[in-house]
């Protein structure tokens, strides 16, 4: 790229510095940046897990700054294009989804931590899509596994218990959300428009994504991606479920009783046990499975996020250490934050602790998260692809044609041009 | 007035202004009454006063550092506005009072420029600041906006009408060029810099995109990027959200009222 | 002698009026404009990038997202602006009585949008045009729609959202500029038309609009570049940017999603944003050869 000359770049330095009117405080020895997204949910986990390591260690201290994460996204991205690395945070979240994105567009950004987190005890699809030739720069932290979660007290008025949802497939649940909105008149699920995360899902539960593993697209000639889209367009068509605009009117729509379910990530617990008036009139089932499509399972997995070390940290060994300790290791901090946060980690020895035994009320008396954590183990493992973005992007963009019954094979060969366009 | 016709003119016209009022003020109501409901109810359309303004309130003010945000915006936006209108206006006034061939061409660049979106300024502008040392500063922000093109469009035009009688007065009674503009201009021009008061403040005060990608630390955050995030929240809290977006409204409106008198007078400069 | 120097004074002052300005310009403006005019002509993603020529160029026309984005831009700016101009000369007009009751109220009133803050205006505009919000409501208390109408889920709908949106805003803006242009016609041309039996219509059409040719000029170059470069709204009021399907996406959006969100491809965004550079040049240009050929 075009340089400046050093002795203008350095004349121009000092000007500006001169009129300086405030300088950055440069940040103590000791002091671990961390850039994540929600207090409520990741940022408060971390700072939990810093409190842990501050007991063990008390001259570190744990720096949490929060943004929204596309916001978030935005910063990282711009500031690692821009091949500056003045302030980059230490430690930073990235959503599972984006992970080979970074790792490939800006090698040597991120520090492998190999050597220092034992791999084979994290489950392995979370270490296998933050793994590039063999080193693995995660700290895989929350599972986006998937469950069908729905409320048991309206599903029980038409006649379907827990027994009736179990490992069902996608074609059974529309018959029962029509069953439902005839005897009841309720509709069965919140559809949001602009959002790909059902067609994530389903093809996550038979093994398959837009790619190849070798990171070819992989979209017209993909017949789990067809069954998906085939599914989705009958489940609309069968007249069972609502628009809904964004993640406020989605979340509001279920737990309000508009709807009657919906099936996402494990960490949709939270919301809707906000609702303590609700209680014991949920349930949560496995989710259906595709109909038809060869390695169809009842898992899958919506978003999740890792933490990842910056190479340019000031205080990688601490950041890396911090991370190996309580978020590598210590069984007990998981138990604590699924219990205050309702984060389900991908550590797998953690589901021998207490709190993931334990049954909950809320959801009838059922143990929620060994349920979960079997579901867990069960996810199969794709290679995310460092163009998820683009093809989610080209999915949203054919879904009024999906929504007014168009031809399948049409839309396809749409969204396979959009990606192939795209990924040049 | 005895006209029917005439009549039905003005009744047509007091109708029309008074849509186009309610229509304007609405969403400011709206933001009011937001404030005092809960999040649930305000997704639900609820057009009445509600209970939840204290709880409302509470929460911002725990899960926002106030002073420290608030320091940072004001610093920001007037700082910004001072020097731009110092400098823009210099700029203006040269332009328009010292012609020459060269500087007009330089000047009709300016038009071009503008028309370049921000977005694909930033990754350079970014790589600059990081040179200079400037990420996460106050200065990062300011120095990129000081300039405005369209303010100094803005000030050529309006010096248009500055009478060249006081400058050449002026020039008589042995004033320098720099003590002309600061001594004769800058006074008899102060309801063109009220005007762009107004349009300055108000574009320093929601600047987004740029702070959000230079500003890195809770600390340094301004009002805009802090309600920006709370909107963006997984499960945003609106009733909250309508308090933030009152604070960040308040401080451009407190200016508009203050300098309303001779913002009309000072956009009539602008368009001769 | 003497008259040189003057001149070569007048010559220094003028620079030295324009340097500070000039200086932070060719630093913060030209020499990112210069950086992404030679981007333009690579290609690559991330930061690993080689000479393409006019590569970019090509790609451009291939690009369904792209069509989309400079479709959506250019039906914003053909509704938008002629709407929100229209509204503004009519609002100024009505204000421009002296005999006016309220008029003081009614222009601050009018004026007051775009004095708004940002973030306050997207949240409060995402809300009211909530599936169950405030304006479903009252349409259906209207008897004007049965049903709601599925505001931002809706890829026509949501155009409508971001049309009113920005013409919200900045109506009053634009009336300000009129009506200041206003108070400087001759009263006593419009005396003189009354006095003929000329109807009012007829003096704001033969008159006012004539009379206000070069400030229309200015607003309508000023809205057409504001448009073109369209990015806050889409950006904000959806649920997600360019929300539901595209339908909201514009250019400004676009060039931001491949530098930002989507795997880096600076150079072909920076192809992108030159687009806008040359579609504001040319209807700069039409805009001012119209307004020239009226004249005559």
């Amino acid at each position: 790229m075009t340089r400046l000359s050093t002795g203008w770049k350095r004349a121009a330095a000092v000007a500006l510095a001169s009129v300086s009117m405030f300088s950055v405080t440069a940040a103590s020895a000791l002091e671990i940046t961390v850039w994540c997204w929600d207090p409520n949910f990741n940022g408060a986990t971390m700072k939990e897990a810093a409190e842990r390591y501050a007991a063990l260690h008390p001259d570190v201290t744990v720096n949490i700054v929060d943004f929204a994460k596309a916001d978030l996204e935005t910063k990282l991205q711009a500031q690692l294009a821009s091949g500056t690395t003045d302030g980059l945070p230490d430690i930073v979240l990235i959503e599972d989804y984006g992970a080979q994105k970074y790792l490939q567009s800006f090698p040597g950004a991120f520090e492998p931590l190999n050597d220092k987190v034992d791999y084979s005890g994290f489950a392995p699809y979370k270490v296998e899509l933050a793994t590039v030739n063999g080193q693995t720069y995660s700290l895989p932290f929350d599972s986006g596994v998937t469950g069908y979660f729905y409320r048991s007290d309206l599903l029980a008025e038409a006649g379907f218990d827990a027994a009736a949802l179990e490992n069902i497939t996608w074609d059974k649940l529309i018959e029962i959300g029509k069953a439902v909105k005839e005897k009841t008149g309720g509709t069965l699920l919140p559809i949001d428009p602009n959002d790909a995360g059902w067609l994530r899902i389903m093809m996550q539960s038979a093994g398959s994504w837009y790619f190849n593993p070798d990171g070819s697209v992989h979209i017209a000639d993909n017949p789990v991606l067809k069954a998906s889209i085939e599914t989705y367009q009958r489940l609309l068509a069968a007249g069972i479920s609502k628009p809904v605009a964004g993640w406020t009117e989605y979340t509001g729509s279920f737990t309000s009783g508009d709807t009657l379910s919906t099936f996402t990530g494990v960490w949709m617990t939270g919301t809707i046990k906000a609702n303590a008036d609700q209680s014991g009139k949920w349930a949560i089932a496995p989710l259906p499975a595709l109909d038809g499509v060869e390695g169809a399972t009842n898992a899958s997995n919506l978003g999740g996020s890792s933490w990842y070390v910056l190479s340019s940290s000031a205080e990688k060994a601490e950041a890396v250490d911090f991370l190996a300790e309580i978020w590598g290791k210590d069984v007990d901090f998981y138990q604590k934050i699924l219990v205050n946060q309702g984060a389900l980690g991908s550590l797998l020895a953690a589901r021998e602790g207490e709190a993931y035994k334990a049954s909950d009320e809320f959801f009838g008396g059922a143990p929620v998260w060994q349920n979960f954590s079997d579901w867990l183990s069960a996810i199969p493992a794709v290679n995310y692809g460092i163009f998820t973005n683009e093809a989610d992007a080209a999915v949203v963009a054919q879904i009024p044609n999906i929504t007014s019954g168009g031809n399948i094979d049409e839309i396809i060969a749409a969204i396979d041009s959009q990606v192939r366009q795209q990924v040049q | 007035m005895s006209n029917p016709l005439a009549l039905l003119g003005r009744v047509a016209t007091y109708a029309l202004l008074i849509i186009a009022a309610f229509v304007s003020v609405f969403p400011f109501l709206w933001m009011l009454i937001g404030a005092t409901n809960y999040s649930a109810d305000i997704i639900k359309g609820k057009v009445t006063p509600g209970t939840a303004l204290l709880q409302n309130i509470s929460v911002f003010f725990n899960s926002v550092d106030m002073p420290r945000i608030l320091f940072n915006s004001f610093f920001i936006a007037g700082v910004g506005t001072a020097l731009t209108l110092l400098i823009s206006s210099l700029a203006g006034y040269g332009f328009e009072m010292f012609r020459s061939k060269f500087r007009e061409k330089v000047f009709g660049g300016l038009l071009l420029m503008l028309s370049i979106p921000f977005a694909a300024l930033m990754i350079p502008l970014f790589i600059m600041m990081a040179n200079f040392k400037m990420i996460n500063t106050y200065q990062a922000i300011i120095l990129p906006t000081v300039a405005s093109i369209f303010i100094i469009f803005y000030f050529r035009q309006a010096t248009k009408a500055f009478p060249h009688e006081l400058r050449d007065a002026a020039r008589i009674d042995g004033l320098k060029e720099w003590q002309i503009f600061l001594y004769v201009y800058m006074p008899v021009m102060r309801s063109t810099y009220a005007a762009a008061t107004i349009i300055v403040f108000m574009a320093n005060w929601n600047n987004y995109l740029w702070p959000l990608i230079v500003l890195q630390t809770n600390e340094m955050k301004t009002l805009t990027l802090v309600v920006a995030g709370l909107t963006s929240a997984y499960t945003p809290d609106f009733g909250v959200v309508m308090v933030g977006a009152i604070f960040a409204t308040l401080p451009t409106l407190v200016i508009f009222f203050l300098l309303q008198r001779r913002f009309v007078e000072g956009m009539l400069g602008a368009v001769k | 002698m003497a008259q040189s120097g003057l001149a070569r004074n007048e010559h220094l002052s003028g620079w030295l009026f324009v340097m500070p300005a000039l200086v932070l310009l060719g630093l913060f403006m030209i020499y990112p404009i210069l950086w992404s005019l030679w981007m333009s002509f690579q290609v690559g993603r991330g930061m690993a990038f080689s000479f393409g020529g006019f590569t970019n160029i090509m790609r451009l026309t291939q690009d369904p997202v792209f069509l989309r984005a400079l479709t959506n831009t250019l039906t914003f700016l053909a509704i938008q602006v002629p709407i929100m101009l229209v509204l503004a000369l009519l609002f100024a007009n009505a204000l421009n009585d002296s005999k006016l009751w309220g008029r003081g109220l009614f222009r601050t009133a009018i004026f007051l949008p775009c004095v708004t803050s940002l973030v306050a205006y997207s949240v409060v505009f995402r809300s009211m045009f909530a599936q169950d919000g405030v304006i479903n409501q009252f349409l259906m208390f209207a008897h004007i729609i049965a049903s709601p109408i599925p505001w931002m889920a809706d890829p026509f709908w949501s155009k409508v959202v971001i049309i009113s949106a920005i013409t919200w805003r900045w109506t009053g803006y634009n009336m300000i500029f009129y009506l200041a242009a206003m108070q400087n016609i001759d009263r006593s041309i419009y005396e003189a038309a009354k006095i003929d039996g000329v109807p009012a219509w007829a003096r704001f059409w033969y008159i006012t609009v004539p009379m206000l040719k070069p400030v229309i000029l200015f607003t309508t170059v000023i809205s057409t570049i504001g448009t073109l470069q369209l990015f806050d709204e889409p950006n904000l009021i959806p649920s997600t940017p360019g929300a539901p399907s595209d339908s909201t996406l514009t250019l400004s959006l676009y060039i931001y999603n491949l530098s930002f969100k989507f795997m880096p491809s600076f150079g072909y965004a920076a192809t992108v944003s030159y687009v806008i550079v040359v579609m504001v040049g040319i209807l700069t240009l039409i805009q001012f050869l119209a307004a020239r050929e009226r004249r005559t």
